[in-house]
């Protein structure tokens, strides 16, 4: 696939929107045509999480669907589908299937750049249409209240001296998220992370278990997922990933202010099928860009620790495009990269 | 004591009207989803959980609670019925509770796993009242190699599950880990027996492997049987007798306790805690040759305590926040939405929130008993239906569960070779039950034993040099050859020993663990 | 039963030459090296089919039981040992009911190969129809058809279940449960 593809065929999509303006001019919603179009959608739209219920694609899906519906910004309700397996990859392969179908959409984070990358999915994020980017959270890193390592550097400094002694618990396959946040963190300190013993867990929680009974040194988790050990004093975290402080963990410095010139976010977003037409992307962008707006919106997000990031369509396109680089990056330095 | 006082705070919150009804309508719903094909409790909570957004969290966390032990109470019922486990937790139940529906007692089988499925959970509650503080220690002290361990212990049980020929009964056990390994290598992201097949790449779903070689391979015995050999006689009919309550008294209770304690570390759980509960009593059991065949102990063990561990893994979520299934972490995203954060302080921060989901548990319970008990003779007259109708229904169900979990035709396929392989495992004489045993843990096995070793880096003596891990590999090392020494025992005392010749005799299911018919050999 | 039944031995070749294939397939299994790994992917899987392996040999010279010796039993003693009444059931359902059971026999081929490959097709032809055509067309026409083939006689009965398994089904688990079953040719 060139890496031009899918945005070339996108405007060409465009010229012919007019047919889908008549096509779709059907009972007058609250919807305005201001954005491009007058696409609506025409019956239930599929809305994939590429995960089993309960995880947090799952959550961010029934969480948009719910407020997208009750704040009626989409003129047919999202039904959400769950396809789990791969990594996410059963998920959008999926939804791969349907080109051109506005009436599929998919939740997505780093998995959809990193599983490629691992080469374990058949497509990548470019086989598919970015619709926009919601929230961002970012990595902890985190050791046991009585351990000896007070900072990011000190555990840095032990993983550059003797990696053999550190094991660190994640709650992902090596080559995903809290492996890749943790890997990138450490050379950026100047450690060699292909030695580090990363230990993978399943999910944050078998992680963090495993932290607090002495039997990992460290870990790498979502701040969210920390924050209640944290403030109960069983866990001290030494340092968020994102480039500015996280609501969530105030007190906490970002790498870059303990001198790690590295940053990276959780962030999550919504997907189409490749080759929607312009009105089709607008209205959907729209209707995610008023639903940030909402109060039920916000409420939710500061319950699950999720920080508003919103980008629209084009945007979030040209950030995938910067991290897959990145992660590209981070993947071949520890020797993941297929 | 604070704890009284506190609980009766609690009972104070969960005996309001409106808590009331919805630990009723939560345990009811619970029930209805997970008796439906492949809805488990995980499902269940999902389903509910925009529901209960729109109200006030201590309400909101009562129903939920209330489904999933609803979820897991209702989810005996097929594997009674249909010999169809609709979730993990409930296959053991199938092994005596499927063959005690053929032999025409169903309502008996029915209202075991109703009683010992209240006292599991009642046990499981006090448990949680009591000690969750101090077993989150536990909890934690459970690393890989201490679940390594845990592990070993459990496969041993493929051998009392074997039967008649323990080599068949090994080499069932060896190919049930073989599939517990296909799929993506979760510590090295490497591929493994997935033959190109993307579906294979998160591995072979439990489920499937339970359905197609209970379910759908009694489905293919059904026919060959020619549809004879249905249950006759009173199958609706209730009633223990004094001495059936004596029996699974002791079954029960150990269970429970085992149950409990299992439950509370996380990625043990329910399924776990139901099979080694299983093979211990089959273990203990004068008459334990008979279980595979209908014997009620083999309902009771199994249900107690994989209602009694739905209740232990409440102890990781309460008391540091982290979930310990898939079924509370569900419960962990729905409570956040809630706007509750479980973790060490829940217990000062919140006491309403906490004490109040105990109380509504002791309830919830009681409700799920006086709900049950009069359906059970309608259940059981699900059996009444002519085999010729029966058999494409019980084929619907076992799809729909497959379908609805994966929303995948090439599960579909999988499911049919699965029962395929049940049918010919079967006409061999070769026992299912260590095969599903190896699905279940041999991955779980395999994953701590590695991270275990990359801690150490690569220190074998890791296994024996921590504590726990050394009393359970121990314990696994005693229960392999605990069946040898017993056996030179009884033969020691030649055969004096009562045969136990009353249940099974008649019943030609040999699904799960069968009679050596050696044991007694001289 | 009886059909399906193999010496032990014929089995433990099967089981040796399938313990061999996987031990190939498992030194294929590539080595990783890209991140401390003290344990390959490959280890265990290498293992279990060495055991597997040794397992089919002690299978091959173990001695049959009594009831095993000779594979295909064809009328086996009915015994109180588990299987081997499965296999002494009366094959041919001309056989008449035995016991108590008063119910006809299900089924329409002599041969009970032959039915058991009704069966199988059957089930794979709804496999293969369920997305295609829905779940609802393809469970009432599965369930009705089978019922009617293994010789359920109340055909209005048979019908009515058969549609009202699937519709009821398709409701309470896609609108009721949102657990989207395939919806097909049917426009819901």
């Amino acid at each position: 696939m060139s890496r031009s593809g899918p945005r070339a065929v996108r405007a060409a999509v465009a010229v012919g929107s007019a047919a889908v303006l008549l096509a779709a001019c059907g009972g007058g919603g609250q919807q305005d045509a201001a954005s491009g179009g007058d696409w609506k959608p025409t019956k239930p739209i599929e809305y994939v999480a590429p995960a089993g219920t309960g995880g947090g694609w799952d959550t961010l899906a029934r969480t948009t669907a719910r407020v997208l519906d009750e704040s009626n910004l989409v003129d047919r309700p999202l039904r959400v589908v769950n396809k789990p397996g791969a990594g996410g990859a059963i998920g959008w392969s999926y939804v791969a299937k349907h080109q051109k179908d506005p009436h599929k959409l998919f939740v997505t984070s780093p998995p959809i750049l990193l599983v490629p990358l691992a080469g374990a999915s058949g497509q990548t994020y470019e086989d598919f249409t970015p619709i926009a980017r919601l929230n961002s959270e970012p990595l902890a890193y985190v050791v046991k209240a009585n351990s000896p390592y007070k900072t990011f550097g000190d555990l840095a400094k032990k993983l550059k001296a003797s990696p053999k002694d550190v094991s660190v618990a994640g709650g992902s396959g090596p080559g995903s998220l809290d492996h890749v946040g943790l890997a990138g963190a450490v050379q950026a300190a100047g450690a060699d992370a292909s030695k580090v013993k990363y230990v993978p867990f399943d999910g944050g929680g078998e992680a963090l278990t495993s932290l607090l009974g002495g039997h990992a040194d460290a870990a790498v988790a979502g701040a969210s997922e920390v924050q209640p050990l944290v403030r109960s004093g069983d866990l001290r975290v030494l340092a968020v990933s994102s480039k500015e402080r996280s609501p969530i963990l105030p007190e906490t410095p970002s790498l870059t202010e303990t001198g790690v010139d590295y940053a990276f976010d959780i962030w999550r977003g919504v997907m189409a099928p490749k080759d929607l037409s312009e009105s089709q992307i607008a209205y959907y962008e729209k209707a995610y860009a008023e639903m940030v707006k909402q109060d039920s919106w916000k409420k939710a997000s500061e319950k699950l620790g999720w920080t508003d990031a919103f980008m629209g369509s084009k945007e979030f396109g040209t950030f995938l495009d910067e991290q897959n680089k990145e992660y590209s990056e981070v993947l071949t330095s520890v020797g993941l990269k297929k | 004591m604070d704890a009284f006082s506190h609980l009766m705070g609690g009972f104070g919150v969960a005996l309001s009207p409106q808590n009331l009804l919805f630990v009723f309508l939560g345990v009811l719903i619970g029930t209805v989803i997970g008796m439906l094909p492949g809805l488990g409790p995980i499902s269940a909570i999902s389903l509910m959980i925009p529901v209960a957004f729109t109200m006030d969290p201590v309400s909101a966390i009562i129903m939920l609670s209330g489904v999933y032990y609803g979820a897991i109470f209702g989810g005996s019922t097929s594997s009674i019925l249909l010999n169809a486990p609709g979730v993990a937790g409930t296959v053991a139940t199938s092994f005596d509770g499927y063959p005690l529906a053929r032999k025409g007692q169903a309502g008996k089988a029915l209202s075991i796993a109703a009683i010992a499925s209240f006292i599991g959970g009642t046990v499981g509650v006090i448990g949680l009242m009591l000690v969750a503080p101090s077993l989150s220690s536990l909890t934690v002290s459970f690393g890989p190699a201490e679940y390594f361990a845990l592990m070993v212990l459990g496969l041993t049980a493929v051998v009392s599950l074997s039967g008649g020929n323990v080599t068949k009964g090994l080499i069932s056990g060896t190919v049930g880990v073989m599939i517990a390994l296909v799929g993506i290598d979760s510590q090295t992201s490497v591929l493994r027996f997935t033959f190109g097949h993307e579906e294979l790449y998160e591995g072979v779903e439990f489920l499937i492997v339970a359905l197609g070689v209970f379910a759908l391979a009694e489905v293919f015995a059904m026919l060959t049987r020619r549809g004879q050999g249905a249950q006759t006689g009173a199958i609706s009919s209730l009633r223990l007798n004094k001495r059936e309550v004596k029996e699974i008294s002791g079954p029960t209770g150990r269970g429970s306790v085992l149950g409990f304690f299992v439950g509370v570390l996380p990625g043990a759980g329910a399924t776990v805690a139901s099979f080694l509960s299983y093979s211990l009593e089959k273990r203990l059991a004068k008459d334990g040759k008979t279980f595979g065949k209908g014997n009620i102990k083999g309902v009771a063990a199994p249900e107690s305590a994989n209602n009694s561990a739905a209740v232990g893994s409440f102890v990781p979520l309460m008391t540091l926040g982290v979930p310990g299934s898939g079924t509370t972490a569900v419960l962990l995203g729905a409570l956040l939405v809630l706007g509750v954060q479980p973790g060490p302080l829940l217990m000062t921060e919140q006491p309403d929130m906490f004490w109040g989901v105990v109380a509504s548990m002791y309830i919830g319970n009681v409700v799920l008993l006086i709900l049950n008990l009069p359906l059970i003779p309608l259940f059981a007259k699900v059996l009444k239906t002519p085999q010729a109708l029966l058999l494409p229904l019980v084929v619907v169900f076992c799809v729909v569960g497959v379908y609805g979990q994966s929303f995948s035709t090439f599960d579909l396929w999988l499911l049919i070779g699965f029962g395929v392989l049940g049918f010919l495992m079967r006409a061999n004489d070769f026992p299912a039950a260590p095969l599903i045993l190896g699905v279940i843990l041999g991955g779980l096995m395999e994953k701590s034993m590695r991270q275990a070793l990359l801690i150490s880096s690569g220190d074998l003596s890791t296994f024996v040099t921590k504590p726990i891990s050394a009393v359970l590999l121990a314990l696994a090392a005693v229960s392999l050859l605990a069946p040898v020494f017993g056996q030179l025992r009884r033969r020691r005392r030649g055969r004096a020993l009562p045969q136990d010749d009353g249940a099974g005799q008649d019943d030609p299911d040999e699904q799960g663990a069968k009679v050596d018919a050696n044991v007694t050999r001289p | 039963m009886h059909h399906f039944r193999f010496t032990q031995r014929k089995l433990a070749v099967a089981l040796g030459i399938l313990a061999v294939a996987y031990t190939v397939q498992a030194y294929r299994i590539p080595e990783f090296t890209a991140v401390e790994t003290p344990v390959q992917p490959g280890s265990l899987p290498r293992v279990l089919g060495l055991v597997l392996f040794v397992l089919s040999v002690a299978l091959f010279f173990q001695k049959p039981k009594a009831k095993e010796e000779s594979g295909p039993v064809p009328k086996p003693k009915p015994e109180p040992v588990s299987v081997s009444e499965l296999v002494s059931k009366p094959e041919p359902p001309g056989g008449g009911p035995v016991g108590q059971q008063s119910a006809p026999p299900i089924g329409r081929f002599s041969d009970t190969r032959l039915e058991l490959a009704a069966l199988l097709a059957a089930i794979g032809l709804y496999a293969a129809l369920f997305v295609p055509l829905g779940f609802v067309l393809s469970t009432a026409l599965f369930v009705s058809g089978l019922a009617w083939h293994l010789g359920y006689r109340r055909h209005a009965v048979n019908a009515l279940v058969g549609a009202g398994t699937a519709l009821g089904l398709y409701f309470v688990m896609s609108e009721g449960l949102e657990v989207a079953l395939p919806m097909g040719l049917l426009p819901f």
